[in-house]
């Protein structure tokens, strides 16, 4: 696996794929065709789940998002919840004023139960 | 053009911005996107509200733009272009968001169903409706996947909209929606 980096946007963050298992996405989400911008990311995490390596973790830092990178948002969750151990962890950052993200990533834990998902303040 | 009653206009009404015309592309969305952060910034809203403004502002402005593109690829007889107005009460408690484009019958048929639901669903009962979509959803790679006014009714106070009729097979459909603001320092 070879690691992957994909600068920020205005409109799309930067994301960080580590061949070690770690995966961090900053930044606004809002891609005019969002799956097609995503696909790289998904197609990567796929090949990783392939691999040797167990340990994952994901980092999401989004201040705001459109409703076609929510619904990406929950594809990927569902793929890194297929192959859900207790290797496997998912950080949602926000910003304690940003009450948007805070209750975004409280919809996430509800629909993922199984996924070790942390809100975690900045 | 008397440029002096645009002037009028946006003062009265407190307008933060227009956009009108032709085509709203994606270039043009995060730019307004941007002066609306900065509007943000100035006025000290605090993120939680902003982000919510921003979001219904993207969410209007991608659904008439993706509108747009497939009117022109399916070579069809409406008019592309829309309208997107952001302001704000006097008394700078709440943000308002208008979008105004023509569509078909058909499509008002589409779209009018789904805003008579969310307009009778409480607060819950939307964010109960919109987690469902978007799990029922799966794999289904749409735009908006189908939960875009789901995504705006959850993030505003109140949204309202009304159909104009042009002719037999064209109309005008604006939304309006309301965000009310909490100030920094006052929650």
């Amino acid at each position: 696996m070879e690691n992957l980096v994909i600068e920020e946007t205005k409109y799309t963050p930067k994301i960080s794929l580590d061949k070690n298992g770690i995966v961090s996405m900053v930044g606004k989400s809002y891609p005019e065709n969002t799956f097609e911008f995503y696909e790289p990311v998904m197609e990567w995490i796929r090949e990783y789940f392939k691999s040797e390596n167990k340990k994952f973790t994901l980092n999401m830092e989004i201040t705001y998002f459109n409703s076609s990178s929510s619904k990406l948002f929950f594809d990927l969750f569902d793929l890194i919840e297929e192959h859900n151990s207790e290797d496997i962890e998912v950080n949602w950052i926000y910003d304690e004023e940003n009450e948007s993200a805070l209750e975004a990533g409280e919809d996430f834990q509800d629909d993922f139960e199984g996924l070790k998902i942390n809100l975690v303040k900045k | 053009m008397d440029i002096s009653q645009i002037q009028k206009l946006v003062e009265d009404d407190g307008i933060v911005f227009i956009g009108y015309g032709g085509f709203l592309s994606q270039a043009l969305i995060s730019a307004m996107t941007e002066a609306l952060e900065k509007e943000a910034e100035i006025n000290d809203i605090g993120m939680g509200v902003s982000s919510s403004i921003f979001t219904v502002f993207i969410e209007l402005s991608q659904n008439m733009m993706n509108y747009s593109k497939s009117i022109l690829k399916d070579c069809r007889d409406i008019f592309p272009g829309g309208l997107i107005v952001v302001s704000r009460d006097s008394s700078g408690s709440s943000y308002y968001i208008h979008s105004q484009n023509i569509i078909s019958i058909e499509d008002k048929e589409k779209i009018e169903p789904k805003l008579k639901e969310i307009k009778s669903l409480d607060r819950d009962g939307i964010k109960a409706k919109y987690k469902e979509l978007r799990r029922s959803g799966k794999n289904t790679h749409g735009k908006g996947g189908g939960i875009g006014f789901y995504e705006i009714a959850k993030r505003c106070d109140s949204i309202e909209y009304d159909f104009k009729e042009i002719n037999s097979d064209k109309l005008y459909f604006h939304i309006k929606t309301t965000i009310k603001l909490t100030k920094k320092g006052e929650e």
